[in-house]
């Protein structure tokens, strides 16, 4: 899974060399940066259900009939509980993601093949970028998290969002 | 190829779950500990030449047979040929305590090894002793610790507490050894 760490490896291994002294001035760099991205992963791990409560009340407000446009009205809770269900997965893999300092589990367990998914199931992927860019305008330093880890989780839901646009 | 950060997130994957605050401060010691880490790779690597050219001088010193006609390093050709293996695995041990994670160790370097090994007819007990003694001296520049032999030959760095790596180093040779024998 692609990581720093991963990374790091695979080059030195299809180089057969052992690991020089830039590749372990890398590894430092990364490891510099990871405590704000653990913060950014506690706290997503601690309020997912809250975010993502708060991601589909904006996407409902955008598109009342739901995410296929076609939705009536009295099927609206489920729709709204699957839609949470998604944003609450989201948010796991972009927890992982920032516990790996890399894109490797939102890429493996998401974005691989997701357009495809929602274009068999006619699901705009504009509902979910209405979503997580509420998420994106809902994060505030230092209220939630230290700036430097907002930084990161807005980076890792940039990420989402050009996958999805 | 995992590392000790990807491993959190597979296993927690496996169970749907978040990475939440228990094995989020194992990664945190693990940051902390990070200088440390890679000062024990560069250990490893700075001297990789000389463990495994003692390694395997060793086990010829041990084991006179080995360099006699019909041994397992007689003629040149096998002894570089074993001289380079070692250094292959020296070299994904460093890998492997790079990443704090054995996968690489295992997909790549012991899968399949033991049954290559006994193909081409390499002694296992002589393999598994060149290991171990490259353990034994990987362990010691871990620790700086190796000022029982020859010219002393430590790294100039700042001194702490490194067991821990050092005992996670021994898992990844012992993992070896026990891998091929």
């Amino acid at each position: 899974m692609k990581s720093v760490l991963t990374t790091v490896i695979g080059s030195a291994d299809s180089g057969s060399r052992f690991p020089s002294s830039s590749d372990l001035e890398s590894v430092q760099g990364s490891l510099q940066r990871a405590a704000a991205r653990l913060e950014a992963a506690e706290k997503i791990s601690k309020n997912y259900d809250a975010i993502a409560q708060r991601a589909v009340d904006a996407v409902y407000t955008q598109y009342p009939n739901g995410a296929t446009g076609r939705q009536p009205r009295q099927c609206a809770t489920e729709g709204k509980e699957k839609c949470k269900r998604d944003f609450v997965t989201y948010l796991r893999l972009i927890n992982y993601s920032l516990v790996v300092g890399g894109t490797g589990p939102l890429d493996e367990l998401a974005i691989n093949g997701q357009r495809e998914v929602y274009k068999a199931l006619s699901i705009d992927p504009g509902t979910y970028i209405a979503g997580f860019t509420a998420m994106r305008n809902d994060g505030c330093a230092p209220r939630d998290l230290s700036a430097q880890a907002l930084t990161e989780y807005n980076s890792a839901l940039d990420y989402v969002i050009n996958s999805l646009a | 190829m995992l590392d000790a950060f990807s491993r959190q997130a597979i296993s927690a994957d496996s169970s749907g779950s978040f990475i939440g605050e228990g094995q989020l401060s194992s990664l945190r010691a693990f940051i902390s500990e990070g200088n440390k880490r890679l000062d024990a790779v560069n250990a490893i690597t700075s001297n990789a030449s000389c463990v495994v050219s003692d390694a395997i001088a060793g086990i010829c010193c041990e084991n006179t047979g080995l360099t006699s006609p019909n041994g397992g390093v007689y003629t040149n050709r096998k002894m570089a040929a074993c001289l380079r293996d070692g250094e292959i695995i020296l070299r994904y041990v460093s890998y492997a305590l790079l990443a704090g994670d054995a996968s690489v160790l295992q997909d790549r370097c012991l899968n399949g090894l033991k049954e290559t090994y006994s193909a081409l007819g390499v002694p296992a007990g002589s393999a598994g002793r060149a290991v171990a003694i490259m353990k034994a001296s990987a362990c010691a520049h871990i620790t700086n610790t190796n000022n029982f032999t020859g010219p002393k030959r430590k790294m100039s760095v700042t001194q702490g507490d490194c067991n821990s790596l050092s005992s996670e180093a021994a898992s990844y040779f012992d993992m070896v050894i026990s891998s091929i024998s």
